[in-house]
């Protein structure tokens, strides 16, 4: 469903990625494993077009990423980054603005549903009217999860969705993500996500 | 018109006073003596030049000569956008001179026609002192807008890519920091409407007065010459984003300068 094929990056004289392969079939749960500054992040920057490739190429359902097909890529892939770097408003305009864009006009949300999604994930219902600065990290991170799940799109990039929540809520999330028929693709040092085996651990 | 002229020896004489600044920043090593030669001395001769050239362009009052030294200001201020935003020339002069152009044109001759009822458009007396105000008002106002929209782009990269990832289409992912910086740029503008003739005599109604006008007909002046100010450094500011951003992103949608 998606393939990496010998990708090749560097950033000046930092070589990043040399010669990296890697395949992902539709449905699974990958989490990446590979120390700080190997470029996990970087990985899902490439998927998104966030930064280019020096060579190699990227598939996505058969779709090359490339300026025809960017959108495609965009469009289809959820991202959580790591600092959830949601724009400074109030948590409802956010949503609203999110929702209201072009590409995700049709997704149907109600307030009943999103409060149900805050309330699942321990948040209480005032986060809405609160400003994102007035977030913790853990609430940010919950938040923008919650928006991953209601743009609903096949695959989920997760940065760092865990790590700044407490142990029951860690447990939560990562049930959740896992009980999903998507296509998701993790990052994180907790050891949490390993405690099972639906998720495939890839190590570079 | 009976103002007095100023002598060149009476307009030197300011010069005594700027001797203790000279003496303070001597003492305080602050380093600023020889820029303020400098910049005394470039407006000296870049107005004489200015002077000598619009008197000369005043007595013959050809409209095509005068229009063209009004594009002449507007290549100016495109160089000094250029410069102070450090853009690429080839790039973006292009935009930025349209940007500068089609609002300030539109509305000068706006101004000319409908407002002062000129019988030409392109009278010279107007033309050049209307048109310099309202180019003069757009620079700092485009400055300020395309400085404000870029650099909010640069320092929240992440946020800029996150709502990419979240909507997938430019233009949105865009329109905040095109909002703040259109707010960024006319602010100023506003500020000065609300409080003129309180804090300070604009130069235009100084100008009239001293030059023998009642202060009602200044002030008529002065107030078309705001509106007139903040809709050219609107339409301005807005256009200088667009243009200049066609050519700033790459076919990822990244900031490419």
């Amino acid at each position: 469903m998606i393939e990496f094929k010998n990708i090749n990056l560097r950033f000046d004289d930092k070589v990043v990625f040399e010669n990296f392969s890697l395949k992902i079939n539709k449905g699974e749960k990958i989490l990446l494993n590979s120390p700080s500054g190997k470029g996990k992040s970087t990985l899902f920057k490439l998927l998104l077009g966030f930064e280019k490739l020096n060579s190699g190429e990227i598939l996505f359902n058969g779709k090359r990423l490339n300026k025809n097909n960017l959108l495609y890529f965009r469009k289809n892939i959820g991202y959580v980054s790591q600092d959830v770097d949601v724009r400074k408003d109030r948590v409802w305009n956010l949503i609203e603005e999110i929702f209201s864009y072009k590409n995700n006009r049709h997704i149907k949300i109600s307030k009943h549903y999103i409060i149900m999604n805050l309330q699942y994930f321990k948040l209480s219902e005032d986060i809405l009217e609160k400003e994102v600065r007035q977030l913790s990290g853990g609430e940010r991170q919950r938040l923008g999860l919650i928006i991953c799940i209601l743009l609903n799109r096949e695959v989920w990039l997760l940065d760092e969705v865990t790590s700044g929540l407490d142990e029951d809520t860690k447990e939560i999330v990562v049930d959740y993500v896992l009980k999903q028929n998507k296509t998701i693709l993790i990052i994180s040092h907790d050891r949490i996500w390993c405690k099972n085996d639906v998720v495939r651990i890839e190590e570079w | 018109m009976n103002v007095n002229d100023i002598s060149y020896l009476s307009m030197s004489s300011l010069l005594i006073l700027i001797i203790p600044i000279i003496i303070i920043n001597y003492k305080l090593k602050i380093k600023i003596n020889k820029k303020i030669f400098y910049s005394i001395g470039r407006m000296v001769i870049q107005l004489s030049l200015v002077g000598v050239i619009l008197q000369y362009i005043f007595s013959i009052n050809i409209p095509f000569i005068n229009f063209v030294y009004f594009i002449f200001m507007i290549i100016v201020a495109s160089f000094t956008v250029i410069r102070s935003c450090n853009f690429e020339i080839n790039k973006f002069i292009i935009p930025l001179l349209l940007a500068f152009i089609i609002p300030n044109v539109i509305v000068l001759l706006f101004f000319n026609g409908f407002v002062i009822r000129l019988e030409n458009l392109f009278n010279a007396q107007y033309i050049i002192t209307i048109g310099g105000m309202l180019l003069g008002n757009s620079l700092s106002g485009n400055i300020i807008c395309i400085n404000n929209f870029y650099n909010s782009i640069k320092q929240n990269k992440n946020e800029y890519f996150y709502s990419l990832a979240l909507s997938g289409n430019r233009i949105e992912a865009l329109t905040p920091y095109f909002k703040s910086a259109v707010l960024a740029s006319v602010n100023p503008t506003m500020a000065a409407i609300e409080t003129i003739g309180l804090v300070a005599l604009p130069g235009m109604m100084t100008g009239q007065i001293l030059g023998g006008a009642v202060p009602l007909t200044a002030i008529k002046y002065q107030i078309a010459i705001m509106v007139a100010i903040l809709i050219a450094r609107y339409f301005s500011a807005i256009l200088s984003i667009l243009f200049t951003a066609l050519k700033a992103f790459d076919d990822y949608d990244i900031l490419i300068f």
